[in-house]
């Protein structure tokens, strides 16, 4: 009935408390329902009423617990006289939700709503079925008063030794009704009773408005240049970590995710604690900047190198709506019991946080120029949406939040407000200071860049020295690896040194000059190159000859010096090719001495003999016997040989089998393994579905289902 | 954002632009705290240490103060992380105090029960306690003042210690300005130093020390030990306290390996404090042969370990550290800081050069290439023979006397490690060695001709590194050196960074073998010496020898 009349009085509803509720539970709306029997079945099925209970706050939920206690159906002031006056509007909501809905004047709970509020709404045991009279509590002895009292706010139910012999005070409480036996060692308070006791309201305090938010106040000024400062630190560490993990990719763990000791790595080269690597990481990895490879390495992708041509503001703005909405929770890695949490592993997933994320946000915007003490915060989301509520999550936010730069010294940023109404210029990049276009070199071999660098300078500069500090400002050095390194880079010496003059503001200093010259004129000095075999004769003419000679053209010669030429040949096979062409060239070893005899040739590697497979040694007598038995079990078995069951072709198996169904006849089948053997069944058909026919089977009793398909005969049983 | 000087790098270093018209104001903002790291012309580096700001708050500044300086003069936006860790780590200090209780004697006091009890759970500390008196007062056994500052500093929490220190014997001592007067930063710093009761005074060579020493003196009146480097320094510092000070020589005694007196003021040595006969210390008894009212350690950067730990036992004794750096080589910076006590005076080098007290110098590396021959031998030699073979070479020889030459006019010190190196160039120039065997006598007496002009070059072994005084060399040539230490630099430089009569610019040349193991050291040299806003070029030998083609 109830089902029934939840549809009829949804049916009743006007369009617009339709609407109503379809903005209250958006879920109710995917995928559209068909009819309003439909939608009040969807309304009242568990996973909606859940979606539903969660997005409630404290007071509602309150109500509408208050409200399990009665019976149904309820008056609303049966509501109010258990909770409080202001229930009255919230009532309306939770009609406005279908958490209740309204027969004839009064009101209903949607049938499942009660599984899912507990058989103890507000620790309320269940009602008694005996009369109580509390006239006798004037005479309750304070022991029982004790008892009582435990037992006024939930849970309830309290363990006896034995109801059959209960103590004095437990004792005065059962004869008298207040409380009830559950079981042999459960007793219970009644709900009757618990109201009473209560005073007639199901909370202690009902929670009607949330808390006052409190916090230190901030200057809007302050709060924007500790936040503009946080961005860029943001900025930056995203992208030395992606440059950092390029030089030295991470191999990832088998499980999916980060080791414990590269995140320590990273750390260290960030300057920064690990969980904030493993955050910024996350954010890497969400924006798709990082990836794990094929080969488990963690490498940056193209994407990184999109992002950085972007502006700084886009960059920031990118990765932050990312965080905003994601269900990864980066606080959660680390040691959680026994269990190793890893960055970009499988384990970071929460439902529900991207909602508790954007509520401290939301909390956060209406209270500028506040950083919030933690605690009352706290409160205010656990009011806002207590079935949700995770302490933690919202001290994990918060550190990101001042991570990311949305909020500096723990209030919202103008950037993070703009950001979160979805204005258009966040105000970052003018915030941000701008990229500088000079360097200064010092006499110590290094070179200030005092700003964050263009990224073009910042590339040359990153291939002829190493960098010392990083912040607001980067200080390099000169050194002669790094001079040496942007040689290798193709770099010349020249190039170096007009670029450093272009660059720097302060004239190049001499002994930086030195060093460039220095090495530039030994770099490259020493040459090393590969080749398979040389050829070396103390005759330059010789030599010469074979240079030159057509038909040694196919060795590619290279002369080396006067006496020496390489080739990329096997020594073996020059010396064919030059005896081909009636030279008399002869082999020789490392240390000059000549080969003279042919070698003998010999493998390289280790003897590796075959394994010999042993000779069948002859069975033991337990084996044989077994064997035997074995045999003969399967003798007999195969002289009770069913028919063979005739070949059907597919349709007329199918209206073979239509036809057993109908007629509920039992029937034998030939139906092929996945190995191709076929064996027969027999069996009771019930059903065809989806090329699959449900049936039961004779041999084992149970229900089972045979692809059609495999098939290969149908025959009635005999 | 402001246009500021400051730039505040994550990694705690502040970058001063010196070159931006706020700089000066700026410097004296932020000296009080951060300790300068480097001073290339352009850009200095602070950096901004645990230690450091703990100096500031035993200077009485506060972490309000130290955020605003930051504040203030950054030039971007100062993560609002460091700030808060500043302030954190300066609330650290004081909140533990070593008081004196008028009936348990010494105590350890803590308005913060919590601190208390989280440092008295260490392992360490625990048996340096007595008695706790109530929730905020603990007794300190009676001698471990010293170590369970220290103990304390490493915890984090670092002790201020108000527990008083002994008057000690009386003796009048004042300073006697005829013909000269005493410094304005020296006079402060003695002041500071007062005040503060006991710490490090920070100088830079050639800043007068020993004044600030002798001020300090006349402060305290009272008995004086006076702890140094080795003989030479402890005669200089007699000498410097005749003749600035109202002592006598009888009231002034030499406590070294040669003499063993005892009187008023005593200069010791640290070689003569360490010594052992059997295992044990022979000398400690000198710490409390009088009842010494002030404890001087000269050159506290090199204060040899075994003496912070007899340090540890005087800590009701005044003590003052003098030094040109707090930097230590073995890192015992902590040390110096809870069992002398913390800075309590400072000067950058370049600022007193400024004012003119110290000359300004040119630092000149010559490179010396190997010829064949010897880059065969330097590349087969020992690994722990390639120094000594690459800086001993008959080239650099060649080049130190030609360098020499051409100073002739001026007077110069050839300065080097190898006995060998220095016998020959002083054989083929004819000057002067002063090497470790040297008696104090003839060194003295050379010293002194030199000192007068009489004779113009001075070829000297290790031995000269430490706290003598050559007033008038301006023009100083390394041949070879131990091992590139940022300690020596500083001392070769303090030779030649003296005043000068006239104002001229004093050089410093090392000379180095291209391509060797030298050459390495000398980028550490190069990069301390630019560090310091030296300036520093590179020139090849040739351009020396073709100069001088005789």
């Amino acid at each position: 009935m109830s089902v029934n009349s939840f549809a009829d009085e949804l049916r009743s509803r006007s369009d617009d408390a339709i609407a109503a509720l379809f903005e209250a539970r958006p879920d109710l709306l995917t995928p559209i329902p068909t009819d309003l029997s439909a939608l009040s079945a969807r309304a009242n099925s568990t996973p909606s009423l859940m979606r539903a209970l969660e997005s409630l706050n404290k007071f509602q939920l309150e109500v509408l617990t208050s409200a399990c206690t009665l019976s149904e159906p309820f008056s609303k002031s049966e509501i109010l006289s258990v909770t409080i006056p202001e229930a009255g509007e919230e009532l309306l909501r939770l009609w406005a939700a279908a958490l209740v809905y309204k027969d004839g004047s009064k009101f209903r709970l949607p049938g499942n709503l009660r599984n899912l509020i507990g058989d103890e709404p507000g620790g309320l045991g269940p009602h008694s079925p005996k009369k109580i009279d509390f006239i006798a509590l004037k005479d309750l002895p304070p022991d029982s008063a004790a008892v009582l009292e435990r037992l006024t706010w939930g849970p309830p139910r309290g363990q006896v030794a034995s109801v059959k012999s209960p103590g004095k005070a437990i004792g005065w409480l059962l004869e008298n009704n207040y409380l009830m036996p559950m079981d042999s060692k459960t007793v219970v308070l009644p709900r009757e009773v618990g109201m009473h006791l209560r005073s007639g309201k199901v909370f202690k305090d009902f929670a009607p408005v949330p808390a006052k938010f409190l916090g230190t106040n901030r200057k809007q000024k302050d709060v924007n240049r500790a936040a503009i400062a946080n961005v860029s630190n943001f900025l930056r560490w995203c992208e030395e970590l992606a440059h950092n993990w390029s030089d030295e990719p991470p191999i990832a763990l088998r499980s999916g995710g980060l080791g414990v000791r590269d995140l320590k790595r990273s750390a260290d080269h960030l300057g920064v604690d690990e969980i904030c690597v493993a955050f910024v990481a996350e954010i890497l990895y969400l924006g798709g900047l990082i990836v794990i490879d094929t080969d488990d390495q963690i490498l940056p992708t193209n994407s990184f190198d999109i992002w950085m041509s972007r502006t700084l503001e886009e960059r920031w703005h990118s990765l932050v709506s990312l965080w905003l909405e994601t269900s990864r929770v980066s606080g959660l890695v680390g040691k959680i019991g026994e269990k190793n949490i890893a960055p970009l592993g499988p384990e970071l997933d929460r439902a529900g946080v991207a909602s508790m994320r954007k509520a401290t946000l939301h909390i956060l915007s209406k209270n500028l120029e506040l950083d919030p003490d933690i605690k009352v915060l706290q409160s205010l989301i656990a009011w806002q949406m207590p079935q949700r509520f995770s302490a933690e999550y919202i001290e994990w936010t918060l550190r990101e939040a001042e991570w990311l730069g949305l909020t500096g010294q723990g209030a919202l940023s103008e950037f993070g407000s703009a950001l979160l109404n979805g204005a258009k210029d966040i105000g970052v990049e003018s915030a941000l200071p701008k990229p500088v276009d000079h360097i200064l070199i010092q006499a110590d071999n290094s070179a200030i860049a005092p700003g964050p660098l263009t990224v073009e300078l910042a590339n040359m500069i990153g291939t002829i020295a190493d960098i010392e500090s990083r912040g607001g400002a980067s200080v390099y050095r000169f050194s002669e690896s790094s001079i040496r390194r942007g040689l290798d880079h193709g770099q010349t010496g020249g190039q170096i040194k007009s670029f450093l003059k272009k660059t720097s503001r302060t004239p190049v200093p001499q002994p930086l000059e030195y060093l460039i010259n220095d090495v530039a004129k030994r770099h490259g000095r020493l040459r090393v190159g590969s080749a398979h075999s040389y050829i070396r004769c103390e005759d330059e003419g010789l030599i010469a000859q074979i240079l030159h000679d057509k038909k040694l053209e196919q060795l590619r010669f290279r002369k080396l010096a006067p006496q020496v030429l390489v080739c990329d040949f096997e020594s073996s096979d020059v010396i064919a090719t030059l005896r081909e062409a009636s030279y008399l060239p002869a082999a020789e070893n490392a240390n000059g001495i000549l080969i003279s005899a042919p070698a003998i040739r010999r493998a390289k590697s280790r003897p590796r003999p075959p394994k010999i497979l042993s000779e069948t040694s002859a069975p033991s007598k337990i084996i044989v016997k077994g064997a035997i038995r074995a045999l003969r079990a399967g003798e007999k078995a195969s002289s009770h040989k069913p028919r063979e069951v005739p070949r059907t072709t597919a349709n007329e198996t199918l209206d073979l089998l239509h036809q057993y169904i109908e007629e509920q006849a039992s029937l034998t089948i030939g139906y092929a393994d996945t190995n191709g053997g076929v064996s027969n069944r027999l069996i009771d058909p019930i059903s065809i579905s989806l090329g699959t026919l449900i049936a039961r089977d004779h041999a084992t009793g149970e229900m089972q289902s045979f692809r059609i398909p495999r098939i290969t005969g149908v025959s009635p049983a005999k | 954002m402001t246009d500021g000087p400051l730039i505040v790098q994550s990694d705690k270093t502040l970058l001063l632009d010196i070159d931006h018209p706020q700089s000066d104001e700026c410097r004296r903002a932020i000296a009080s705290f951060a300790e300068l790291e480097k001073s290339p012309e352009h850009i200095h580096t602070y950096r901004l240490t645990p230690l450091g700001l703990w100096n500031a708050r035993a200077a009485g500044h506060d972490a309000e103060q130290v955020v605003d300086v930051l504040l203030k003069y950054s030039r971007f936006a100062v993560p609002h992380a460091l700030l808060v860790d500043v302030a954190e780590t300066m609330s650290r200090y004081g909140r533990l105090r070593l008081e004196a209780h008028p009936v348990h004697g010494l105590v350890l006091v803590s308005r913060d029960p919590a601190v208390l009890k989280e440092v008295t759970r260490g392992k360490k500390i625990a048996p340096m306690l007595g008695l706790q008196l109530d929730a905020e007062t603990i007794v300190v056994h009676p001698g471990q003042r010293g170590f369970l500052k220290q103990a304390l500093l490493k915890l984090g929490w670092p002790a201020e210690d108000f527990a008083g220190y002994v008057d000690g014997k009386h003796h009048e001592i004042d300073l006697v300005q005829d013909g000269w007067s005493i410094r304005k930063y020296q006079e402060l710093a003695a002041e500071g130093f007062w005040h503060g009761g006991s710490g490090v005074v920070v100088l830079p060579c050639g800043a007068g020390k020993t004044i600030v020493g002798a001020a300090a003196m006349a402060h305290a009146k009272a008995t004086t030990l006076i702890l140094v480097t080795n003989t030479i320094a402890a005669r200089q510092w007699r000498d410097e306290l005749l003749k600035r000070t109202t002592l006598h020589e009888d009231e002034i005694g030499e406590y070294s390996g040669s003499k063993k007196e005892i009187r008023p003021v005593t200069i010791a040595t640290y070689q003569v404090m360490t010594t052992r006969k059997q295992g044990i210390y022979a000398h400690l008894d000198l710490f409390d042969a009088i009842d010494w009212g002030l404890i001087i350690y000269d050159e506290v950067h090199l204060l040899p370990a075994p003496i912070f730990r007899f340090t540890a036992d005087i800590q009701s004794r005044r003590r003052l550290g003098l030094t040109a750096t707090l930097v230590r080589e073995d890192g015992m910076e902590g040390e110096v800081f809870s069992l002398i006590g913390p800075k309590r005076f400072d000067v950058p080098w370049r600022e007193i050069e400024a004012q003119g007290y110290i000359a300004p110098a040119d630092c000149v590396e010559v490179r010396v290439n190997l010829t064949d021959e010897e880059r065969l031998n330097y590349a087969t030699a020992e690994p722990e023979d390639r120094y000594r073979f690459c800086s001993t070479t008959a080239t650099k020889r060649k080049v130190a006397i030609a360098l020499a030459k051409q100073h002739s006019k001026e007077q110069v010190l050839i300065i080097g490690q190898y006995i060998n190196q220095l016998d020959a160039i002083s054989e083929e120039m004819g000057v002067p060695l002063i090497k470790g065997d040297t008696p104090i006598k003839e060194r003295e007496r050379l010293f002194g001709l030199y000192r007068a002009g009489e004779i113009k070059c001075l070829v000297v072994s290790k031995v000269a590194n430490f706290s003598i005084d050559l007033p008038d060399a301006t023009i100083a040539i390394q041949v070879s050196g131990t091992f590139g230490s940022r300690q020596e630099e500083a001392q070769r430089l303090g030779r030649i960074l003296r005043p000068k009569s006239d104002g001229r610019t004093a050089r410093f040349y090392s000379i180095v073998a291209r391509d060797t193991v030298d050459q390495d050291f000398a980028q550490n040299r190069q990069r301390f010496l630019a560090e310091q806003g030296y300036a520093y070029g590179i020139i090849d030998a040739d351009d020396v020898l073709n100069a001088n083609p005789d």
